[in-house]
């Protein structure tokens, strides 16, 4: 049982969503309940994952018996089980914030649930994959499913998720290209048999092209800047009951997959036609994290202004882990954990208040915190201090890391950048808490109670923020046991 | 130069696979219609696929299939299986992406009417 938990990982939500249409047709509004039982099995079975993982260390499974480099391999190590654990609970409070917010907004609830359980069961198996083209596999079912998510709600957000499925096939047709070009040059798939062969091939020009052209095709899907034009469009059209696990879990994982094969297939120091590799990609996630920043600063709308400071978190999570010392890639994955809760926690917040004020924009938003709810206001203060950075969130400790690992690396430009990156997210919270406690002037609007369930996933949300601040140093260790055990 | 145009001469499948790509890119860059974008978007996945077609070709080789109590397994008669098996599934990606698309645009056309880009950006606004 132990040993399968991956594969029913990945099972579970692909049964229960494929199979959703056809178990309630008669009832649909078993649905909700289908899909929320899933999602709490698939907690139940990553925390035991989690467990399995801290006791017997990374475990190579191997599909239908066949070992790799024949089969194709799932490497279950400590990145792995944490990632999986993170979006298991993120789908499970985004199922939980949703049932009030889905019925208005998707009139049909049975595709928003089997689209939602299909979309996890690929977001776990590229965090599972250590198989290259295994990856393209998954990241193509769960962009589909993402397109669609997107475009659920009908009307504009229809053009924006054409866009977001133009750009993400292309992204993922390049990826398919890049893998195929390794392929040709080593002739395997497998993760662990590529980090064996390439070195030696580094000098090729086809492994270059190669890991160029993956990288641009995981670039489009994380939303690094400048490919990320899909991402603040998308993010601002789609209902509001979807976009907390689209913005928690799509692009974060999009970029494990990228860190995964950074990590398994280029060694630090290793320099192609005279680039170092990994700083080239660290000045990238400078321009990302300091220009999302920026431009999140300049936005009046909120929900665009919070999809670029994802977009920025992006940057400094690569900043993290290109630094090439182990204090930096731990910091930068433990930041990609919380800035899975962090962006789930913000587009949550978001959702409620346009729900309950139809609040869209920082004007809207004035004096608003006098008279909404205090578990709105309550989490609010508690997302911006993860955001900017302030103990005892978990969000403090990530920024530490990557910062300590910067100066350890003497990358002064990547330390920099990481405070300046938080300046500029403490700039764009002053003006939304500027708004939200601005006195009221003219109109009395009653105050409101917001429903069980929103103050259920706001609570655990802002609970997992500051818990995961005070679990910081296990969680780091844990991560770095997937670098000290020889590569991940 | 010459030897440039010796390379490209001697690779004709790649030559057509970079064609392929980059007119791919211009359908789906320079065209305002949907359905042209989407034919676009079409033509660059059809190269990929055309890419690992290309380098997977073998001529004179068989069926990847080892009879049992033959004597000796001659690697080299046999085409190598995993390129094809590659092709098969993203064939099968590109097709699942293309019904997505399909259900999207004829979505933006009930609701727009229209299927070119600038009339819906002008209603958008």
């Amino acid at each position: 049982m132990s040993s399968n938990l991956p594969i029913l990982l990945f099972l579970v939500p692909f049964f229960a969503g494929v199979s959703m249409p056809i178990v309630t047709a008669k009832r649909r509004a078993l649905c909700s309940r289908i899909a929320l039982g899933t999602a709490i099995v698939m907690v139940v079975l990553a925390t035991l994952n989690l467990r399995v993982v801290m006791t017997q260390g990374p475990i190579e499974y191997a599909l239908g018996g066949w070992t790799a480099p024949i089969g194709i391999a799932w490497l279950n190590d400590s990145i792995a089980a944490v990632v999986v654990l993170t979006v298991s609970v993120v789908t499970l409070l985004s199922l939980i914030y949703g049932r009030l917010v889905v019925t208005s907004d998707l009139e049909k609830n049975v595709p928003y649930y089997t689209l939602i359980l299909v979309m996890v069961s690929g977001l776990v198996g590229i965090v599972f994959a250590a198989d290259l083209f295994n990856v393209f596999v998954f990241l193509e079912v769960a962009a589909l499913t993402g397109y669609a998510l997107v475009g659920a709600g009908g009307g504009k957000a229809l053009v924006y998720a054409f866009r977001y499925l133009l750009l993400g096939s292309f992204g993922a047709t390049l990826y398919l290209l890049g893998l195929s070009h390794l392929y040709v040059a080593t002739g395997t798939l497998n993760m662990a048999d590529l980090a064996v062969r390439l070195p030696e091939l580094m000098t090729s020009t086809a492994v270059a092209g190669g890991l160029i052209y993956m990288f641009l095709g995981l670039s489009i899907k994380m939303a690094l800047i400048p490919l990320h034009s899909w991402l603040p469009d998308a993010y601002t059209n789609a209902p509001s009951a979807v976009t907390p696990f689209l913005a928690s879990t799509v692009t974060k994982v999009a970029l494990v997959a990228w860190i995964r094969i950074e990590y398994s297939l280029i060694a630090p120091n290793v320099e192609v036609s005279a680039v170092p590799v990994l700083v080239l990609l660290e000045e990238l996630g400078v321009i990302a994290a300091l220009i999302g920043g920026a431009l999140a600063l300049i936005q009046t709308d909120l929900r665009r202004m919070f999809a670029y400071g994802g977009i920025s978190h992006i940057g400094l999570i690569l900043i993290g882990v290109s630094l090439g010392n182990d204090t930096g890639f731990a910091g930068g994955m433990f930041y990609l954990v919380n800035d899975a809760i962090m962006q789930a926690a913000l587009f949550m917040i978001i959702g409620t208040i346009i729900y309950y004020h139809k609040a869209y924009t920082l004007d809207d938003i004035r004096g608003l915190g006098h008279h909404t709810s205090p578990w709105l206001t309550g989490a609010l203060i508690i997302v911006a201090m993860a955001m900017v950075g302030l103990p005892p969130t978990g969000g403090f400790f990530g920024k530490w890391n990557i910062v300590l690992g910067a100066l350890e690396a003497e990358h002064y430009l990547a330390a920099f950048t990481v405070v300046a990156s938080t300046l500029l997210t403490l700039g764009y919270f002053l003006k939304v808490f500027a708004a939200w406690f601005l006195q009221p002037q003219d109109v009395e609007i009653q105050s409101i109670e917001v429903s069980n369930s929103i103050r259920l996933s706001l609570g655990v949300v802002s609970f997992a923020m500051i818990a995961l601040g005070f679990m910081s140093d296990f969680v780091v260790q844990f991560l770095l046991q997937s670098v000290s055990s020889g590569g991940i | 130069m010459i030897e440039l145009l010796q390379t490209l001469i001697q690779r004709p499948n790649f030559v057509v696979f970079v064609i392929l790509f980059l007119w791919g890119i211009y359908i789906m860059a320079a065209h305002p219609n949907f359905v042209k974008k989407l034919i676009g978007l079409y033509i660059v996945q059809t190269s990929a696929i055309f890419f690992l077609v290309a380098f997977s070709a073998k001529e004179g080789a068989t069926v990847p299939v080892i009879v049992e109590g033959a004597a000796a397994v001659e690697p080299l008669i046999y085409a190598n299986p995993l390129p094809h098996v590659l092709t098969v599934t993203a064939i099968v990606v590109q097709v699942a992406t293309l019904g997505v698309s399909l259900a999207l645009v004829s979505a933006i056309y009930r609701k727009f009417g229209t299927l070119e880009e600038d009339e819906v950006m002008e209603q958008l606004r």
